[in-house]
C-alpha cells in the first residue's frame, strides 16, 4: 500500500469521524437552544395594555 | 488572402472544439428542456460554445500583430470570482438566507443523517487515489458527492482547479438527476416493510420554536464552528450569516435580496465563469470521463451511507420508533429535492404515509452536513497531504 493510498485512508476515517462529532456537537447545540430558548406564546396587544395598565395603577 | 487570414476561427477550428460545442447544446437542452438545474447549466453550457470558437476574446489570447496579451473577461472573472472564492461564498450567502433550520429543531436527531450521508465523498476519495489521483485531486472529485455545487467548488478551486470544469459539471448534473439516481438504490437497500415505516417523529411536525433559538443558532454554531475548525469558517460562515439575515426579522429586504437577486447574479456569474476552464484542450480528456463516473459513484454512496445508517439505528430502536431507512437518503444536501423524492416513494407504497416533514428535516441536515465536510476535508488536506 503506497503511503498515498495510505494517507487518504486516514483523511477519509478522520474525515466521516469529523462529521459525526461535528453533527452531534450541532445536535446538543440544537437541544440546548430549544431548552433555553423555548417558544412563548406571544399575549395579544390589548391583553399587553391591560397588564400594562394594571401594573401602573398598582 | 487565405482561409486562415479571413476567417481564423473557422481555420483554427478543431473536431475537439465541436465536440465541446456539442456538449454546450447538449446542457443548454437539459436546461431547457428537462429543466434540470438550469440557473446553472444554462450559462455553462453557453459558456462551453462560447470559449470553444477559436481564437474567442473571451479568453485571454494573445494579439498575433503585436505579440501582446489580451485579457479576456471570463478569466477576469474566474481571477477575481473563482481564485478568490468570491462567487461561491457568495452563493452560501443566499442559500444561508434560503434555509429554514426550524424543521432540525422540530426533529434534531435527524441531523445525523447530514453526516452519515457524506460517506460517498470519502470512498470516492480513497477510489479516486487508487486511480492514480494525488490526494487533493481525489479530495476534490470526492467533494461531488456533497451534492452541493458551491462547496464542489471552493474545494475543487483551490485544490484542483484544472479540473473545475469537469468537477462542477458533474456536481450539477447528478443534483439534478437525485430522483433517478436514488430511487433504485434505495429500493435495493430497503424491504418493503421497511419502506413502509410510519415515523411516529410527526407528532412534532407542528411544534412552534422560538424565534430567539432560530436566531441564535447561526451565531453559534458559526463560533462554534470556528473554534473546533477555523478553516470551515468561510464556509459555515457564509452560511449562517446568510441565515441570520433571514432570522432576525428586522433585515426583510436584504433577505429576499440575497434569496433572489443576489443568488441570481452570482449564479449567471459563478457558471458562465465555470465554462471558461470548459475548452477543449482541457475538457476532451480521459480524466472528465472518470470523473463524471466518479460522481454518479459518490452520490449512490451518498445513499448508501444515509440508508445504512438508519438501518443501524433501528437495531436500537423499538417497533413503533423505528426510522423509515429512506430518510436516510435525504441526508444529501440536494434540497428540496430528495426530500421531495422520498416523501413520493413512501407514498406511492403507502397513500397515507406523510414523510416530506421528517425528509425535510434530514435534508436541511445534509445542507449542513455538506458544508461541514468541506470544511473538514479544507482542513485536513492541507494538514496531512
Amino acid at each position: 500500500m503506497t503511503s498515498t493510498i495510505q494517507t487518504t485512508l486516514f483523511i477519509a476515517t478522520i474525515g466521516i469521524v469529523g462529521i459525526f462529532i461535528f453533527m452531534s456537537f450541532f445536535y446538543l447545540i440544537i437541544l440546548a437552544l430549544d431548552k433555553y430558548l423555548p417558544y412563548q406564546e406571544e399575549k395579544p396587544v390589548e391583553e399587553f395594555i391591560e397588564e400594562i395598565s394594571e401594573e401602573e395603577e398598582e | 488572402m487565405g482561409l486562415e487570414q479571413l476567417l481564423p476561427a473557422i481555420a483554427g477550428m478543431t473536431w475537439q472544439h465541436l465536440v465541446m460545442m456539442g456538449i454546450g447544446l447538449i446542457l443548454i437542452y437539459l436546461a431547457i428542456a428537462k429543466n434540470y438545474e438550469p440557473t446553472l447549466l444554462l450559462p455553462m453550457g453557453f459558456g462551453a460554445i462560447l470559449v470553444n470558437i477559436p481564437l474567442s476574446s473571451a479568453l485571454t489570447q494573445i494579439d498575433p500583430a503585436t505579440g501582446e496579451t489580451v485579457e479576456g473577461v471570463l478569466n477576469i472573472f474566474f481571477d477575481a470570482g473563482i481564485a478568490t472564492e468570491i462567487f461561491p461564498l457568495l452563493i452560501f450567502i443566499a442559500i444561508g438566507a434560503m434555509i429554514d433550520f426550524a424543521p432540525l429543531f422540530r426533529n434534531p436527531s435527524l441531523l445525523l443523517f447530514g453526516a452519515a450521508a457524506q460517506f460517498g465523498i470519502f470512498i470516492t476519495m480513497i477510489f479516486a487515489t487508487l486511480l492514480g489521483y494525488d490526494i487533493r485531486e481525489a479530495a476534490s472529485i470526492g467533494i461531488i458527492g456533497a451534492a452541493d455545487g458551491p462547496t464542489s467548488i471552493v474545494v475543487a478551486s483551490r485544490f484542483a482547479p484544472n479540473l473545475l470544469g469537469p468537477i462542477s459539471v458533474a456536481a450539477y448534473s447528478y443534483m439534478a438527476l437525485v430522483p433517478i439516481i436514488q430511487p433504485p438504490v434505495i429500493r435495493l437497500l430497503t424491504s418493503r416493510k421497511e419502506r413502509l415505516i410510519r415515523m411516529s417523529s410527526a407528532s412534532h411536525n407542528n411544534k412552534k420554536i422560538s424565534k430567539k433559538a432560530l436566531i441564535a443558532f447561526p451565531i453559534v454554531i458559526t463560533v462554534a464552528a470556528g473554534i473546533i475548525a477555523p478553516s470551515s469558517l468561510s464556509l459555515i460562515g457564509f452560511l449562517m450569516f446568510g441565515n441570520l439575515i433571514r432570522e432576525c426579522g428586522v433585515l426583510n429586504k436584504l433577505s429576499q435580496s440575497a434569496q433572489n437577486e443576489l443568488s441570481s447574479l452570482v449564479t449567471i456569474l459563478l457558471g458562465i465563469t465555470i465554462a471558461s476552464t470548459m475548452t477543449a484542450d482541457r475538457f476532451i480528456r480521459t480524466d472528465t470521463l472518470i470523473i463524471i463516473a466518479l460522481g454518479l459513484f459518490a452520490f449512490i454512496f451518498d445513499t448508501f451511507g444515509g440508508v445504512i445508517f438508519a438501518k443501524f439505528l433501528n437495531l436500537f430502536r423499538k417497533e413503533g420508533n423505528k426510522i423509515n431507512p429512506m430518510i436516510g437518503a435525504c441526508g444529501i444536501s440536494a434540497f428540496p429535492m430528495s426530500a421531495r423524492v422520498i416523501h413520493q416513494m413512501g407514498q406511492k407504497e403507502d397513500p397515507y404515509n406523510y414523510l416530506l416533514m421528517p425528509a425535510i428535516s434530514a435534508n436541511v441536515g445534509g445542507q449542513i452536513g455538506s458544508v461541514v465536510a468541506g470544511g473538514i476535508i479544507l482542513t485536513l488536506v492541507p494538514l496531512l497531504a
